[in-house]
């Protein structure tokens, strides 16, 4: 891959070595990601369980730094986390101890992205989002009282408050039963910006190991493979936006999950021996 | 990790409810204790259910008892706030700053075990009879079970919820303030109730011996009451009634701590 112009990340021979803390042997989480994503992009990483996605995610959020090599947001190489770059985590990471409309505020409340806002801006903010993943209702309510799915939604709305730039997603589907999961695909995508021009989107990198979740989200399906973690295939998926129900039923869909399944079927299954 | 202690927190709150069978046993005990009672001659000094009252009701119409409560629960609690104030403090610094915790542990680690009341020569001799005294050894005694559960909570959060927070442009300090304090505010309150338990135990036991210390009880004070009935005017009764007085408080306090817990951390429920 040639650095494009407008590419918002580029990971450039990113390798993460971690100290084992038992045997205190040195493991090779991820080895030479080299990788551009662009503006507006929506980009899913797929691979079997130890592959280095949540670690590639994680460096990218700033969260981890990588031992070798660098990334760039904006040509900036990124030194630790940033509200620039928003993260909805694997098991949502709400605040138990605040209500929903006030989880959707907290970064606003307390971090970057409120500086510049009055009370008030902060206020019709949360209420927007509120509205936007359709929580109204249940805003008063604390993350033990909702279902997976809502709890999902919330930090989804908790990180578009942010307004960041990038999302970084870590399987936020992962824990929800197969209907709520095709119905906040397709919300997801509306919430990103699917139906506007390409410059209105945000980047979105979205880790899953569902291998339709992944065709139906993305523009490009990044395979990585395990052992250690490194970027396997690169796969454009030309289906076209905006993207309903029934791209699901068209042979492309079909040829495109073959495509990957094939890609990491033997070390998927490898992994579960 | 949370989750799953709320859960099993959860049927003790219910198991807290008043169960009349709970009564039971008390009420046939002291069927027993008075029918005992009536087999003895009149002028036996032996407690009996109906002496037991009658002193209480005179107790409190002289009004000793209630200056000597009020005076016991003073000190509890200005001994508790000090407890409160530097368990939580000193635990805080302790369970999110790993050097912090090196440092003290040793200290703390080997004062735990030494009991309130062994330190009370000492307080006795820096702060005399008094009420000093008597906040000092309250004091000491909150603050471990404050301290141990604060280092606890604090070094338990969840760490994704603290990236979350640098996620959004969270400062540390205000992560410290926003995240781990509220994450740690359970085991802070459990830690409130157990040292506000010992903090009682403690002012009755040291009242009693800086009685003894004083010769005549003129700390004032339940404890104090309790050492002049058993040490001059040899009334059982008397002894009887503060060791009820003594336990309910102990009761009421704990229910105290339990409703303020449900007021105060909703989200626990």
């Amino acid at each position: 891959m040639q650095a494009v112009e407008n590419a918002k990340l580029r990971l450039k021979d990113v390798t993460k070595t971690f100290i084992a803390p038992r045997t205190l042997k040195p493991t090779v989480a991820v080895s030479d990601v080299t990788l551009d994503i662009m503006r507006g992009e929506f980009v899913c990483i797929v691979g079997p369980s130890g592959c280095g996605k949540s670690t590639v995610l994680n460096m990218i959020a700033g969260l981890e730094a990588p031992s070798d090599g660098t990334i760039f947001m904006d040509d900036r190489p990124i030194s630790g986390p940033s509200a620039e770059r928003g993260v909805m985590f694997q098991d949502y990471a709400l605040f138990p101890w605040l209500t929903v409309q006030d989880n959707i505020g907290f970064g606003l409340r307390n971090g970057t992205p409120g500086h510049s806002l009055s009370a008030g801006e902060i206020k019709d903010r949360i209420e927007a989002h509120i509205d936007l993943v359709r929580l109204r209702g249940s805003e008063a309510k604390y993350p033990h009282q909702l279902s997976g799915g809502m709890r999902q939604r919330v930090a989804l709305a908790r990180l578009l408050a942010n307004g960041p730039d990038v999302l970084l997603m870590d399987e936020p589907l992962g824990a929800l039963d197969a209907q709520t999961r095709l119905i906040l695909q397709s919300e997801l995508l509306r919430i990103w910006g699917e139906t506007s021009p390409t410059a209105q989107r945000k980047t979105a990198i979205f880790i899953t190991h569902d291998i339709e979740e992944a065709v139906f989200l993305a523009d490009r399906v990044v395979v990585m493979s395990r052992h250690p973690g490194r970027v396997r295939a690169l796969l454009d998926i030309d289906l076209p936006r905006p993207r309903n129900e029934h791209v699901r039923t068209t042979q492309r869909f079909g040829e495109l999950s073959e495509e990957i399944w094939q890609l990491i079927r033997d070390e998927a299954l490898e992994a579960i021996a | 990790m949370s989750a799953t202690a709320a859960r099993a927190a959860a049927p003790a709150r219910r198991g807290a409810r008043f169960d009349p069978r709970g009564l039971v046993l008390p009420l046939l005990a002291l069927i027993v204790w008075q029918l005992w009672a009536l087999t003895l001659p009149h002028d036996s000094p032996a407690p009996s259910p109906a002496r037991v009252i009658a002193t209480f009701i005179e107790l409190v119409r002289s009004g000793d008892l209630p200056s000597a409560l009020a005076m016991s629960l003073g000190r509890v609690i200005a001994g508790f706030a000090t407890g409160l104030a530097t368990g939580v403090t000193v635990g805080v610094l302790m369970g999110a700053f790993r050097p912090v915790r090196r440092v003290l542990e040793p200290i703390i680690e080997s004062f735990r075990p030494v009991a309130p009341m062994a330190i009370l020569p000492i307080a006795i001799l820096w702060f005399g009879t008094g009420t000093p005294a008597a906040v000092s050894i309250v004091g000491y005694a909150a603050f471990f079970p404050l301290l141990v559960n604060t280092v606890h909570g604090v070094s338990r959060v969840d760490r994704k919820l603290v990236q979350a927070a640098r996620t959004m442009g969270v400062s540390r300090p205000r992560i410290l303030a926003k995240v781990v304090l509220p994450a740690a505010m359970p085991s802070i309150m459990l830690g409130a109730r157990l040292g506000m338990s010992v903090a009682w135990t403690a002012i009755i036991a040291a009242e009693l011996a800086v009685g003894s210390k004083s010769g005549g009880g003129n700390s004032g004070g339940i404890g104090s009451m309790m050492f002049v009935f058993y040490a001059y005017s040899v009334d059982l009764n008397g002894i009887v009634v503060c060791m009820i007085v003594v336990g309910v408080v102990a009761l009421l306090i704990d229910q105290l701590f339990r409703a303020a817990e449900a007021r105060l951390l909703p989200w626990r429920q």
